[in-house]
């Protein structure tokens, strides 16, 4: 089957062969201009028609990386600028031999054949009207995802895939034009690439590195009208003083849960505007979208599913069908569809009454603006950190960031009974930072003051295993020759990786200190 | 300066310092809380560390939602919301 390039779709959505599709920093592009796209990149790039990584951290270099290679390449990798190098290597090793295109060289790129894009991407100036290369593959597109358990994997998404949900304009006019706010490197930051081609109205996509108020200035000089972002950003948008005016038509929203406190802000903000939030993964795709201006979705859904997907409710958790997407992981046999093709989302729901509300993951990861992160894995990270004895991660809700990480933490030095203020635990977090995993997604932690228990407490029980199981330890600073003094192990065990405090050696642990 | 403007401010000084950032910011009514030094998820630091210090949220107290731009309205939100 013969593949349609991105710029003969973008043109052919905006109607006229002249008509601006991408208003960018170096300019305006028509289909004509971007059907040119593969003059601009290296030449090393556009020789390999197998795996291409792109890496790249100016959105219109990324772009038009796409515009070019769709067609040409058997695959696309996005790998975001800011993924750790530990875990862009760990991504590397599951894709074969592969050029990796970046604007900046990093270590983790020695593993593939690396090609730097240097310099500024200028417009390019009026040349004879010729026809692209022709496309001759069908190309998919690769996404990095925490999926269930935290490390990225890649998942991988047809174009078809990619643009289900997409409204397609057909050269009529009056039709919306989306700004990009999102990473494009992201799952999400693609819909909206996509949804801005394919609706005829264009796509306007600022630099996504400058402070919110230029980039929302961009967007009202070149008439945006549609607008995707996080509840994060929209706060933040709405944060933003003297923001530049934009005349939303569309308002959308995804990556988090919208709470009823985000959609009715937007609505008194925006009141021309559609509000819309999205619910999607990287594994299931965009599945559905509400549109009734409340947070959840309506229970009804379930029998009559939105837009040719299935959705069920099992154990409190929903489940998402969606036929065009890969239903394993690139390099692993680990598959995240059953065999009637639903993917578990991990995402817990309630009913209340006629609609659906998202409590929260089930394996208990935390979204911090969108990013996911896991409590366990910061845990053990933190009691690598010399000053910590113990440590326990839980989210707390914010209405902010939707939720903030918190991190109670049992310091390993003594601390008399009498000192007042608890140990300084900022070097903890540069400790963590400087990890590596954590620098953006993890956010912070509050370091609270270490607990006086009031009495001591037997803080164990045997599993099934004949295990002893931490849960949350305490020590007893009355009574030291207590026989229930309460004893625990710090969380470094191997194997397990940490998780729930197991410790594997038989009963009879150290003393724990008095606080 | 009232109590709670000045718990808000010790608080931000906090996290601001734990920020790494080296520069104290003047905190005046008309400050722009984004610019002020704290992103958006050091603000929801801040606003985690004022529920522990001051014992409420107002973001959660109150009936509508509020997104305050500037200092002085970050201020304000609290002491107008703070339970009685």
């Amino acid at each position: 089957m013969k593949t349609i390039a991105l710029a003969d779709l973008a043109a052919e959505a905006a109607g006229l062969p002249q008509a601006n599709v991408l208003f960018s920093t170096a300019g305006p592009w028509t289909g004509e201009t971007l059907r040119q796209a593969g003059r601009l990149l290296p030449a090393a790039v556009l020789a390999e028609a197998g795996d291409v990584v792109l890496c790249l951290a100016d959105p219109l270099k990324l772009a038009l990386a796409l515009f070019a290679l769709h067609g040409r390449a058997e695959r696309m990798v996005l790998i975001s600028p800011a993924t750790a190098a530990a875990d862009a290597a760990d991504l590397l090793g599951r894709l074969g031999p592969c050029t990796i295109l970046s604007d900046g060289a990093q270590g983790w790129m020695e593993r593939g054949t690396p090609v730097v894009w240097d310099g500024d991407v200028t417009l390019p100036g009026a040349s004879p009207v010729t026809a692209g290369p022709e496309a001759v593959a069908e190309t998919r597109w690769v996404f990095a995802t925490s999926g269930t358990t935290g490390r990225p994997k890649l998942v991988e998404h047809s174009l078809s895939s990619l643009t289900r949900t997409a409204k397609r304009g057909r050269g009529e006019g009056a039709a919306l034009r989306w700004g990009q706010l999102f990473e494009l490197s992201r799952f999400a930051g693609i819909q909206v690439f996509l949804q801005g081609l394919m609706g005829g109205g264009g796509l306007v996509l600022p630099d996504t590195r400058w402070p919110l108020r230029d980039q929302l200035a961009f967007l009202a000089a070149h008439d945006c009208n549609a607008l995707s972002g996080t509840p994060t950003l929209w706060r933040k948008i709405l944060m933003t003083p003297d923001r530049p005016r934009l005349s939303l038509r569309q308002v959308t929203l995804g990556g988090e849960v919208a709470d009823d406190a985000i959609l009715q802000s937007l609505k008194r903000e925006f009141p021309e505007a559609r509000i819309v939030h999205i619910y999607a993964s990287t594994e299931a795709g965009a599945a559905f979208s509400v549109k009734d201006g409340k947070a959840g979705f309506p229970a009804s859904f379930v029998d009559e599913p939105p837009g040719g997907i299935r959705l069920k409710i099992h154990d409190d958790r929903l489940f998402v069908e969606n036929g065009d997407v890969s239903p394993s992981y690139i390099g692993s046999d680990q598959r995240f569809a059953d065999e009637e093709g639903f993917i578990d989302t991990g995402d817990v729901v309630e009913r209340r009454g006629d609609r659906f509300l998202f409590r929260g993951r089930a394996n208990g990861a935390i979204n911090i603006g969108g990013n996911k992160l896991f409590p366990e894995e910061v845990e053990r990270m933190l009691v690598t950190h010399p000053e910590v004895r113990l440590a326990r991660v839980s989210a707390r809700p914010n209405p902010i960031t939707g939720a903030v990480v918190v991190a109670e933490v049992v310091p390993a030095i003594e601390v008399p009974d009498t000192r007042p203020t608890p140990p300084r635990f900022s070097p903890i977090a540069a400790h963590i930072c400087n990890a590596g995993r954590f620098r953006r997604s993890c956010g912070w932690w509050t370091a609270s003051r270490p607990r006086r228990p009031a009495r001591c407490r037997g803080a164990f029980r045997e599993d099934s295993a004949g295990y002893r199981r931490n849960t949350w330890p305490r020590t007893c600073d009355r009574h030291a020759s207590c026989e229930r003094r309460i004893e625990c192990r710090r969380h470094r065990t191997a194997g397990d990786g940490g998780f729930g405090g197991l410790a594997r050696e038989p009963a009879g642990s150290r003393a724990f200190p008095a606080l | 300066m009232t109590d709670v403007r000045a718990k808000i401010i010790s608080v931000f000084d906090d996290v601001i310092s734990e920020t790494g950032a080296t520069q104290k910011v003047n905190l005046e009514d008309g400050t722009v809380l984004l610019e002020s030094g704290l992103d958006s998820l050091g603000f929801a630091i801040l606003v985690a560390r004022l529920d522990e210090e001051l014992g409420y949220d107002p973001f959660s107290l109150s009936s509508t939602a509020f997104y305050p731009t500037t200092f002085g309205q970050f201020v304000a939100f609290y002491e107008d919301n703070r339970p009685r």
